[in-house]
């Protein structure tokens, strides 16, 4: 896509990069070069690969194949020690910084350029973080505890460490994902600064307007490979969000349009520690679509209706009724479900069979004078595994055996079961194959068909077109746009949730 | 299937330390194997085999509970102090109920207030049950003014409750039945069944809208009661109430539990798998004591047991 202009090899250049996590396949033919003294971003959804690639050149993962050159040299990137060696330092987007130490030891811990025998003298150490910390503008006292820095500055404390490791080329991996306005701009002109003096930085980022502020070349990442590499002078945000979300997915089609009911959900002005006065009304037999970025408030909003996170303000209302659910339990009660993003950590009990996770959420009605019978529970999981197509070799195989999109059917079939009247589907499809996404496609058409109000999470945008009948699309927890199914675009729909160009509602 | 053989390979471990047991078991002059004499084999099973069965429950929740040995001799001060004081008027029946309805009653809530904390407060349960070890055996050193209270063996209301609770039918009859009703607690019962979820994924728990707080208070309960429980067998067999009583019985009730295949981390476990672990324990305990072992290298026999056990489930 662009021209050599020099003949100076490229300062970092890996070719075919290539990770298997587990059957997932993250990165497949990866190619990215770097030069000196540029601001380089890497973009492109969640879930492309940009993160994998940035902890690949910092050693923290090893590739499965490909190349990585620097100076034009083959070089070994084994451990994150090799990649201090070669000059290149990351910076997390969970800082992997150490807050009950002090800012001085965080400055010398794991750093090759201070290591003297094993004792760290503390004139020696103030002396040696002195300059790194000026040139990232912090003015700080090496011995308080790091936690006491606000964030932002903690993040200009890791740029500081990462320049006293003699790092050439910087990685960041969405560096702004917690930082105020303020600290973005302190860590902008530190960027652009770092860059005059010839370090090379690696942007990680899905900011289409953050890229074109501090970046001077973009390489889009789609599905685990290298789609093009662009001149930010040369390009337009349209251009870049076309690269990203361009794909062509073979789909089950959408049912005709559906008939929807009275209003069983709605929500007034919602407000909690991350949403800001959302308003919307889900209607019986229609499926909701929630798209933004991470960290955009998704999940928060689930998390408000089931009873997780405290309302703040603003009034939810079932069915006309006002409820304020400060529980699941009592979110349930008020005929709501949900099915969490994370489906191993808050969904599923992996070591138990896909009975006891399947009929846990009504287990009370399985009882006959106080037991449990088996063969009720049985024959209740029955009518909703076909439903679903959920294959497993028993019902009393442990989840744990079972592929992701069988355990997400599981986890889904639990809330089947209850039949609760809105269910908030968060990411249902994250990380499964395609045919079992098509099944969960299905089961959402069916719960629509009923009469049940369905929200939908997705990361994917074909995905929500594919389902919903209308989109709502979050930013920095407010509702950034809306849209129905028949005007809505996946470009539309980024271009709300970056902000890329205005389109407020 | 792979489960049934894991049970299968822990009984088998049984077996083969049985029939060890047989083998190398002195004989007596008439030239029977005293192992396998009916006084000895009632032997194996002690109070530390019922104290474990509840503390299988705290395990499968991915809890602890260290405060059992000191509810156990709480337990035995309180139903030797209430014998031993004199009830005018009082039957002998309603005296001894009496007695140990408050010696339960009372062990109970010491497990509901570990549970209270533990729950509502979200300290981590050995911290928990830590300080309670230590608080209510102080208690009852407190209660007994750190002397041991005697139950005597004349024909008054102590001897005749010694006399009727220390009859192996009663001890090996209470195991049974416990265990009986803890399985069926485990396995059959929507408690049971959250027991073990709360100890998969707690978080997944909440998700699904489980009543967390109410199943950890009832658990510690629970294992409160049944080291009560043991408590009261305690005083009948040693005749006293001794507020020393049940030093370490914590670290025995875990390694039984451990033995039978029951994670520490909680959510996988079973009650007939800490029955086997309780047994392994007490015929080893029993075999070496027969043989003259010294009590030390007893110990350290025990500490391999444990690893071993624990080592071949993890190969699985």
């Amino acid at each position: 896509m662009e021209s050599d202009r020099n003949s100076q090899p490229d300062l970092l250049q890996a070719d075919g990069i290539r990770k298997h996590f587990g059957g997932v396949a993250a990165l497949r033919a990866v190619h990215f070069a770097l030069r000196t003294g540029e601001v380089h971003a890497l973009i492109g959804e969640n879930g492309a690969g940009k993160s994998t690639l940035a902890k690949i050149l910092a050693g923290a993962v090893r590739p499965d194949s490909g190349t990585i050159a620097i100076d034009g040299h083959p070089a070994a990137i084994g451990t994150p020690l090799d990649a201090q060696r070669l000059g290149i330092g990351i910076i997390y987007q969970e800082l992997d910084l150490f807050p009950s130490l002090t800012i001085g030891e965080n400055m010398a811990i794991g750093n090759l350029g201070l290591r003297e025998g094993s004792l760290v003298r503390s004139a020696r150490l103030a002396a040696f973080c002195r300059p790194y910390l000026e040139q990232a503008g912090l003015h700080c006292s090496l011995q308080e505890p790091l936690g006491t820095l606000p964030i932002g500055k903690r993040q200009l404390l890791a740029v500081a460490r990462a320049l006293s490791m003699n790092a050439r080329i910087l990685l960041m991996d969405e560096p702004t994902s917690s930082l105020s306005g303020d600290a973005v701009e302190r860590l902008f002109s530190l960027i652009r600064a770092l860059r005059d003096r010839g370090v090379a930085i690696v942007y990680v980022s899905h900011k289409i307007d953050e890229i074109f502020r501090v970046c001077d070349r973009a390489t889009v990442l789609r599905d685990g490979e290298t789609i093009g590499t662009v001149e930010i002078a040369g390009t337009t945000s349209a251009e870049i969000i076309r690269l990203m979300v361009g794909r062509d997915l073979r789909m089950t089609v959408r049912p005709d349009r559906r008939t929807m009911g009275d209003v069983v959900l709605s929500v007034e002005g919602l407000t909690t520690h991350k949403l800001k006065s959302i308003s919307f009304e889900l209607r019986r037999g229609e499926v909701l679509g929630v798209a933004g970025l991470v960290g955009a408030g998704r999940s928060e909003l689930g998390a408000a209706l089931f009873g997780l996170d405290p309302i703040r303000s603003g009034v939810l209302r079932r069915a006309g009724v006002p409820i304020a659910p400060r529980s699941p339990g009592e979110a349930m009660r008020h005929g709501i479900g949900l099915t969490p993003e994370d489906r191993r950590d808050e969904g599923l009990m992996m070591s138990m069979s896909v009975l006891e996770n399947g009929t846990l959420t009504v287990l009370p009605s399985m009882q006959r004078w106080g037991f449990l019978r088996g063969s009720r529970e049985k024959s209740a999981l029955a009518k909703v595994t076909d439903r679903i197509a959920l294959h497993c070799p028993s019902t009393d195989a442990a989840v744990e055996t079972l592929s992701g999109g069988n355990q997400q059917k599981v986890l889904l079939a639990r809330w089947l079961l209850l039949d609760p009247e809105v269910l908030f589907l968060d990411d249902p499809t994250r990380g499964i194959d395609v045919g079992a996404k098509q099944d969960i496609y299905r089961a959402i058409d069916d719960l629509a068909a009923t009469g049940k109000g369905v929200i939908l999470v997705s990361s994917e945008l074909p995905e929500l077109l594919r389902c919903c009948d209308r989109i709502l699309v979050l930013r920095d927890g407010q509702v950034a746009a809306v849209y129905d199914a028949a005007e809505a675009t996946q470009e539309k729909i980024m271009a709300a949730a970056t902000s890329a160009f205005g389109d407020r509602a | 299937m792979m489960g049934l053989l894991r049970r299968a390979q822990s009984v088998v471990a049984l077996l083969g330390i049985l029939i060890l047991a047989a083998i190398v078991s002195p004989t007596a002059s008439d030239g029977a194997r005293i192992f396998l004499e009916a006084g000895n084999l009632t032997d194996i099973l002690s109070l530390i085999g019922i104290i474990s069965l509840a503390m299988t429950f705290v395990i499968l929740t991915g809890g602890i509970d260290l405060s059992v040995g000191s509810i156990l001799a709480l337990s035995t001060t309180l139903v030797a102090m209430g014998l031993t004081r004199a009830w005018q008027g009082a039957s002998y029946s309603s005296h001894i109920l009496w007695a140990i309805l408050a010696a339960v009653a009372a062990s109970t809530l010491a497990g509901a207030l570990n549970g209270v904390v533990i729950a509502s407060l979200r300290i981590q349960p050995f911290v928990v049950t830590l300080a309670s070890m230590i608080g209510v055996r102080g208690l009852a050193k407190w209660l007994s003014r750190n002397e041991n209270i005697d139950i005597g063996f004349g024909r008054d209301v102590a001897a005749r409750f010694a006399e009727i609770f220390r009859e192996k039918a009663i001890v090996i009859g209470s195991y049974v039945g416990a265990a009986a009703l803890f399985w069926v607690l485990l396995s059959r019962t929507v408690f049971g069944r959250h027991v073990r979820a709360i100890g998969d994924n707690e978080k997944a728990a909440e998700y699904t809208g489980l009543p967390i707080l109410a199943t950890r208070i009832w658990v510690y309960s629970l294992s409160g009661l049944l080291s009560g429980f043991a408590g009261v067998l305690y005083a009948a067999e040693n005749h006293q109430g001794n507020p020393n009583a049940g030093v370490a019985y914590e670290l025995d009730a875990i390694a039984a539990v451990v033995i039978g295949g029951t994670r520490l981390s909680g959510g996988k476990g079973s009650i007939s798998g800490t029955i086997v672990g309780t047994l392994i324990m007490g015929v080893l305990t029993n075999m070496l004591r027969l043989n003259n072992v010294d009590s030390n290298v007893e110990m350290m026999i025990k500490a391999v047991i444990i690893v071993l056990a624990v080592a071949v489930q993890r190969a699985e």
